[in-house]
Formats: structure tokens, C-alpha cells, sequence
């Protein structure tokens, strides 16, 4: 439930920037201990001809579309440049991943054509799809991946992301082995996030984050940030057959209303959205096709919540936290403004997720309770709890955070509601300059890609990743136990951990999952049914990212 | 007359100059370290270093203005520090777009409102005069953030018209040019419709008080020469004064109209820029919308001393 604008926003570097941690989409419920590019049968998960983004006619070639996208980027380097949703959309378009995530959760060779472990998963060997070649002709080897791995390791950006990883080397001409310090179970994840995207030498070495050289089905043609950003098919993609647009045209439209009156009226012809009254208003209209990740059960999607400052008074008082929660009604914040589309989510992971325990002991609404804790706590904080809740310049979540403070209010709160600027958002999160703020975060294919986010490790002043600042050694341990085990139960109870110890500290007061959709008008077809180079279906739209590849226009 | 203009000149020369100074000097009013400042969480060595080299911020203060100045008068504003476009570039796309925005929001207002006004000020508190006043009244207090929208529902969503939003070059054709223009256009000229009316009325209403007047209408000449030829224009030093402000205005004041629309004009740029900390950019920008503000009431002044005589006395 937050803001949809801006080329560097909150949600840019929360929720893919710094680490790039927040991978999308979905997590299987193990790790595979190999990953081959070996061929299955094509199982498309969508058969019917109904089922919104799949299409079963013959694909028709040729055409545009134009696409309207919530939020500017800052630039295409995947070492320096901030991919939020919208980054990654246009990720998708000019690079490809080496690896995707398939329906399944799990995650598949894509450009690499195996991602291999050693026994003890601290070596991951990278074998390359032969005879891919960059948008300016160079070839994809051995070479070009390891000098993009150590940009991603020499970035303040990508560097936390990899810091794990202790050595890259060259293993032949089309193969990579990346040495680990610990057992880096979740690594074939990692390759499908921002990290993931190998770019030319070209790009690489002129460090150029306005004119992407990659190897993905589109070729860059135009940038004018705020304006549009323009691609023409690749002729010489790497996928035989694909893509069946000759062009596509992204259109930033910051504005929900703006995109959604952009998609009514024609002007463009699909469009991204994770407000829930666009969501609900286009929903039910037959004249269009609406995927929307409400569904989604592997790997965790974007959640929306309450970041509470442990490092800060009041709320470094466990017993402060216990009242905030239990006097936060987060079924009626759902109500009010969840537009009917998305519903109530106290955990870090969605229901039918193993990682989710049966109960995570997360603190129930009870005003009384919260009252109680409240008389209890305030002799320690000089007779009354102030907090100030705040989140930045969106009348939306001003609504929310209003509605949330009145309910503290009542609890004996003395609340004290204020908006910020977004930069000085990410800064006052990054330099623990905050009380209680709003946020947005933690989608992730596999919960590994939220380590950095809620480690201990990177907890420290002055600049840290773990905003909230919660110390838990706990966690820490739990989180290890899930980052260094491959066997799936374990990690299922590491991840259970995880949750029920986030639900005794509560250093985030959960309401809801946030909902993502694209929305297409009838002549864009099989937007939503690509199929991997091994023959499994791929997991498609998920937490706002979009990709182009199999689309078509029938008109 | 000559002197007039050299006078009028040598302020705006003056004006110009602490304008350069005050946005120059914009980036060093930040608190602190104005490269951490400036970069926030993407301060890196390199970007440091390139922030440096571009602010100079090791030389002292006035070799810091003139190199600044310089370069900005060789069109060197710098570059963006998020996406690396160049300043220059930014405005080659945000200039064409307000200044289009502006003439045509501004053709929209004066064509709507000068016939309202003329016709009613001959029959003043009549029933026309009444519901024109009324109705530019309303116009007034309708904020373009709710006249966009609506104008977007019918001729757009509903009708299929117009684009909603973006912006059409006029390389790619006036009609579609046109089309993408004409409704942020008549979302801007709502206010200024409403404004232009109120201003020309009240001087057509004492105008039409002057014994020139009577004297032209007793030798006999048509309502209609009297009004185009003897009252319009001693009636009009009010409403371009009041347009050289709007017009000044709207180089950042369309910000409103630009994002409902998606339109990247100076406006829209300008806040984004501000959002995301990209000082240079906030600093170009700035700039360039103030020079354009200052010319602009220039020219109007020019225009009214052109017009009115007793301007150039005063």
C-alpha cells in the first residue's frame, strides 16, 4: 500500500535496491541440489484459452504495444542502478536472468545452462548457454560473466547481495565457479534477482546506466526518463522464434488513476498496478485480462506493515511493541482500505508457504490488552508513550497511518502522525532517524533473499540494512540454519523460527500482503505463458514485474 | 522610449545575475556535506568523485561561480546524478512541452475569455453578465486536479478522443500533437479563463465610463467597432500584466496538470528531481524556469509600453 512514483523511491531501494535481496516471485518449497537445463515436458500450468495471458492460437508477428509502468528507474547497470518493479520489467525486456523462476517455485536455468553445487553447496559452478550473444554482437562466456560478477562485488549497491561469495573464477571458456565462505543454499535463487543480469563488456566497462547492452529479446532504441523508454525486437535472440512484437514502448505513468484512464482509453495497452481500487475497478470488466499475485503461495510477495525503531524510544520497550500490536486492528486497516482486493496477513510469509507456522504466535487485536500494557509501560518512558508514526508524501498511506494512530490512540497512545520526504525516508531508515514508519517489503523467491534485511549482521550503526535494528540471536541462528541447510523440513523449521521469533520481538507490525496486477486490453495476448528453455512453465507476473518475451498482438 | 527598454534591460540583466547566484548557491545552502547531502545512500567513492569534479567544490567559492556560470553559458548544466541525463537534455525534452502547454492553454483562455468579457460588460449585472460571472467564478475554485481527471473521463476514457496521457512531438504530426496537448491545455486555461475574464471585464466597465466612449458612440458607430477598436485596447493593461504572471507561472505551476497527464514539462522534473535529491538537476532547472519567468515579464512590460503610452512616462 505504498506509492507508486518516482525513478529512485522508497520501494527502489528498500525493496530491490540495496541488496538486491528482495528477489521476486516464487519459492519452491526446497532447494534443488541441481539444476540442469535438462529438457521435461512442456507442462503449461494454463490450458484454456479464458485463462487471462495465455493464449493457445497461433502467435501473430509483428505489432507494438505500449505499456504503462508505476515508476520511473534511474539508470540499467545492475551494479549501480536500483531495479524496483518497474526496473526489473525493463530488466527482463533487454537482459535475461541466468536463472527464472518457475511455476513450481523453483528456479530454472535460463541463460545459464546449468547451475551445479558442490557437496556441501560452498561451490556453484555456472555452465553458459552456448551461442547467446549481446544486442552489440559480443559474445556471452566465461569471461564477461566473471567480470560482472566482480562489479557486482566491487558495488555498495550489489556488494552486500554477494557478500557471502568469496571468489569468481573462469572455469574454461563457458563456465564460472562461484566460491562461497558458508553453504549458500539459496544461490540459484540469487541469479534470478538484479544480480542476475549479465551486461556486455561494452556497458560494463563505459559504466554507462542509460543505453543497456544485454542479451534479452528486446533491443534499446529510446530512454527519455519521465517519458518513455523504447525497444525493437531482437532479431538475433538467443530463443529461436521469440519475441513475436517487433517493439515495445514503456510509459511511466506515476499516477494510478493516470494508468488506469491510460489503459480505458487505448492509450495504452497494458499496465501495472498494485493499487487496490485500480485492481478492483478493472477486475470485473470483461473487456479486459487481470493477473494479480493474490494466489501466489511459493516465496513470499511484498508485505505491507509497520517498521518499529528497537534501537529508539519508546519502542526499544518489548512491552511498547506488544501494546503497538495488539492495538493495531489490521483486519479493519485491511477493510477500510484494502478495496475488497487484498485481505489480512500477520506473518512474514503467505498462507499455504512452509515456512509458515501453523501459529506464529504474532499478537492478536485486544484493546484491553493493549491498554494494560500500556499503564504497565509508561512509568518507564516518564508517564505517557509518544510515538511518532510516519510515511512519506502519499495521501493514502497518510489515510492509513491517521486510521492506525487513532487506534493507538485509544490504546493510551500519544501519536503523533507526519509525512517525509522519500529520500530522507530511505535515510532516516538507513541511520536509525525513525520511530514507527510505514514500509514495504521482503518479496522473495526463496527467505534467504531477505537475509540482509533482518540479520543482526547488519544491524550496526551508522548505516544499516536492518532498519528495525532488532539484535535477536535467535533469529540470527535460525536464519543461518535456513541460509546453510539444503534439506527442505529443516529449512521449512528454520523459516518457522524466523516467523515466531519476528512475532516475540515485533519489530514489524504485519496488516496485509501487498497485491500486485497487470492488466491487459483484449489485443494483447499470452502475456502471461512463458515457457523455460527446459519445458516448464514459468512462474509469469509476480510481485509487479512483467515480462515481454511471448507476447503478441492479435490486432 | 529607447531609454525605457535600456533601463528595463539592464534590470533584467541584474535580475538574471542574482538569480544565477541564488541557484548557484542552492547546492551549498544544503546542511552539511553537500555531496553526502546530494547522494545520500548512493555515496560511493566514485560518485564522490565525479561529484566533485562536476560541483568543483575544492576551489573557493567565487572560481566555483565563475566555472559554473561559464559552463551554464555554454549551455553546461550538468547532469543527473540518477539517470546521467544531461541537464540541457532534460530541457530539450521539458522545454518544448510547456512552452506548447503554455501557448495553447493561454490561445484557449484569451479566445474564451475576452468575447465573455466584452459581452458582458456592455450590460453589466444583466442575466448574461451574471452567469458569466457565476460561472467563472466556479471556474475559479475548480482545481486542476479535479477538472483533469474529469476532462480525461469524458474525452478520453468515454469518448475516445484524446490519449490520456503523454506527449506527442510534432514530429510525429499536429493532429496527434494537438490531440495530447488539448486536454492538459484546457485544464490549465480553466483558472486563467476565469482570472483573464474578471480583470478585462472590470476595465471594459470603466473604459465604457470615458467621455471617448460617448463621443463614439454619439457619432454614430456600431457597438461592435467601438468595442474592438476604442475600448478593447485601453481596457487590456490589466489582463497582460496579469498574463505575463500566469504565463511566468506555468513554466513550474503546471506540475499539477503535468503528472495527472504524464507530460515530463520543466514542473514535473523540477519535483521529481526534489524527491529524489538531484540537486543539479533542481538546480538547472530552477534556473532556467526563473530566467524564463523574468523574460517573459519583460516582454509583457515591453508589450504594455507599446500599448499605453503613460507606462514609459511613469
Amino acid at each position: 500500500m505504498a506509492r507508486s512514483a518516482d525513478r529512485y523511491d522508497r520501494r527502489a531501494f528498500l525493496a530491490r535496491g540495496a541488496s538486491t535481496a528482495a528477489a521476486l516471485g516464487l519459492a519452491g518449497a526446497g532447494v534443488p541440489l541441481l539444476l540442469e537445463g535438462c529438457a521435461t515436458s512442456s507442462t503449461p500450468a494454463a490450458t484454456g484459452g479464458s485463462t487471462p495471458g495465455v493464449s493457445r492460437a497461433k502467435p501473430r508477428r509483428g505489432g507494438s504495444i505500449t505499456v504503462g509502468v508505476n515508476s520511473e528507474i534511474d539508470g540499467f547497470l545492475p551494479n549501480a542502478s536500483h531495479f524496483d518493479n518497474s526496473g526489473l520489467t525493463y530488466a527482463n525486456t533487454v537482459f535475461d536472468s541466468l536463472t527464472r523462476i518457475a511455476a513450481d517455485g523453483t528456479p530454472r536455468p535460463y541463460l545459464a545452462r546449468a547451475v551445479t553445487p558442490n557437496a556441501d553447496m560452498t561451490v556453484w559452478t555456472i555452465a553458459l548457454r552456448p551461442g547467446v550473444t549481446f544486442h552489440d554482437g559480443s559474445p556471452l562466456d566465461a569471461a564477461v560473466l566473471v567480470a560482472n560478477f566482480q562489479s557486482l562485488r566491487d558495488s555498495p549497491l550489489t556488494g552486500q547481495a554477494v557478500k557471502p561469495v568469496s571468489g569468481v573464477a573462469a572455469v574454461g571458456d563457458m563456465a564460472v565457479q562461484v566460491t562461497c565462505d558458508e553453504p549458500l543454499v539459496a544461490f540459484p535463487h540469487y541469479l534470478a534477482t538484479q544480480i542476475g543480469y549479465p551486461i556486455a563488456l561494452s556497458q560494463l566497462s563505459s559504466s554507462d546506466s542509460t543505453h543497456p547492452v544485454g542479451t534479452g529479446p528486446f533491443v534499446y532504441q529510446s530512454w527519455e526518463p519521465n517519458d518513455h523508454f523504447a525497444v525493437t525486437r531482437n532479431p538475433n535472440y538467443w530463443r529461436k522464434g521469440l519475441p513475436y512484437l517487433d517493439a515495445i514502448t514503456y510509459k511511466p505513468i506515476a499516477e494510478d488513476q493516470s494508468r488506469e484512464s491510460s489503459l480505458r482509453s487505448g492509450t495504452v495497452d497494458l499496465m501495472l498496478t498494485r493499487d487496490p481500487n485500480a485492481i478492483k475497478d478493472l477486475r470485473d470488466n470483461p473487456s479486459f485480462q487481470q493477473i494479480a499475485d493474490l494466489d501466489q503461495t511459493h516465496g513470499q510477495t511484498d508485505m505491507d506493515f509497520i517498521i518499529l525503531n528497537t534501537a529508539v524510544s519508546p519502542t526499544n520497550d518489548l512491552m511498547v511493541r506488544q501494546a503497538l500490536a495488539h492495538a493495531l486492528h489490521a483486519e479493519e486497516i485491511v477493510r477500510i482500505f484494502g478495496a475488497g482486493v487484498t485481505s489480512e496477513n500477520l506473518s512474514l510469509f503467505p498462507p499455504g508457504s512452509p515456512y509458515r507456522p501453523a501459529d506464529n504466535g504474532y499478537p492478536a487485536y485486544d484493546l484491553a490488552k493493549a491498554k494494560q500494557l500500556v499503564a504497565q509501560a509508561a512509568p518507564n518512558h516518564g508517564g505517557s508513550l509518544n510515538i511518532t508514526l510516519e510515511t512519506i508524501t502519499d495521501p493514502r498511506l497518510l489515510e492509513i497511518i491517521q486510521a492506525i494512530g487513532n487506534m493507538w490512540g485509544l490504546a493510551g497512545f500519544h501519536v503523533t502522525i507526519g509525512q517525509v520526504e522519500e529520500v530522507t525516508f530511505i535515510d532516516n531508515l538507513i541511520t536509525s532517524k525513525f520511530v514507527a514508519y510505514t514500509d514495504e517489503m521482503f518479496a522473495a523467491s526463496d527467505p534467504d533473499l531477505n537475509y540482509v534485511w533482518l540479520s543482526p549482521t547488519t544491524a550496526t550503526p551508522p548505516i544499516a540494512l536492518n532498519f528495525a535494528r532488532n539484535k535477536d540471536p535467535l533469529l540470527e541462528a535460525a536464519l543461518q540454519q535456513g541460509r546453510t541447510h539444503s534439506d527442505p523440513a529443516v529449512r521449512a523449521a528454520a523459516y518457522q523460527a524466523v516467523d515466531k521469533r519476528l512475532s516475540e520481538d515485533l519489530p514489524y507490525l504485519w496488516f496485509s500482503r501487498a497485491t500486485w496486477s497487470v492488466t491487459a486490453s483484449d489485443v494483447v495476448q499470452n502475456f502471461n505463458n512463458m515457457t523455460l528453455p527446459d519445458g516448464v512453465l514459468d512462474q509469469g507476473f509476480a510481485s509487479g514485474v512483467f515480462t515481454p518475451t511471448t507476447a503478441w498482438r492479435s490486432a | 522610449m529607447l531609454r525605457y527598454v535600456f533601463t528595463r534591460l539592464v534590470q533584467l540583466v541584474i535580475i538574471t545575475f542574482l538569480i544565477s547566484v541564488f541557484a548557484f548557491l542552492m547546492v551549498h545552502l544544503l546542511p552539511g556535506d553537500p555531496t553526502l547531502a546530494i547522494l545520500g545512500p548512493n555515496d560511493t567513492p566514485a560518485a564522490r568523485a565525479e561529484l566533485l569534479k562536476q560541483l568543483g567544490l575544492n576551489k573557493p567559492l567565487l572560481s566555483q561561480y565563475v566555472t559554473w556560470i561559464k559552463n551554464v553559458l555554454h549551455g553546461n548544466l550538468g547532469a543527473s546524478f540518477l539517470t546521467k541525463q544531461t541537464v540541457t537534455n532534460a530541457l530539450s525534452v521539458a522545454l518544448p512541452i510547456d512552452l506548447e502547454l503554455i501557448v495553447v492553454s493561454q490561445v484557449v483562455a484569451i479566445l474564451v475569455a475576452v468575447p465573455l468579457a466584452l459581452v458582458a460588460a456592455l450590460r453589466p449585472n444583466r442575466l448574461f453578465d451574471r452567469v458569466a460571472t457565476t460561472s467563472t467564478f466556479g471556474m475559479l475554485s475548480l482545481p486542476t486536479f479535479v477538472a483533469g481527471p474529469l476532462l480525461v473521463l469524458v474525452f478520453a476514457v468515454e469518448l475516445h478522443w484524446v490519449p490520456a496521457t503523454g506527449f506527442n512531438r510534432l514530429s510525429q504530426g499536429l493532429g496527434p500533437n494537438l490531440q495530447s496537448v488539448i486536454l492538459p491545455s484546457i485544464a490549465l486555461a480553466i483558472g486563467s479563463i476565469a482570472v483573464y475574464y474578471r480583470l478585462l471585464r472590470a476595465d471594459l466597465i470603466a473604459t465604457l465610463q470615458e467621455d471617448f466612449v460617448t463621443m463614439a458612440r454619439a457619432k454614430g458607430l456600431s457597438t461592435r467597432y467601438i468595442m474592438l477598436r476604442h475600448v478593447l485596447r485601453p481596457s487590456s493593461f490589466s489582463l497582460l500584466a496579469g498574463a505575463g504572471i500566469s504565463i511566468g507561472t506555468l513554466f513550474t505551476g503546471a506540475f499539477v496538470v503535468e503528472v495527472l497527464f504524464q507530460l515530463p514539462g520543466i514542473g514535473f522534473q523540477l519535483v521529481q528531481a526534489i524527491y529524489s535529491r538531484d540537486y543539479l538537476v533542481v538546480q538547472g532547472m530552477a534556473l532556467v524556469a526563473a530566467v524564463a519567468f523574468v523574460v517573459i515579464n519583460f516582454g509583457v512590460d515591453f508589450l504594455l509600453t507599446l500599448l499605453d503610452p503613460r507606462v514609459r512616462r511613469a
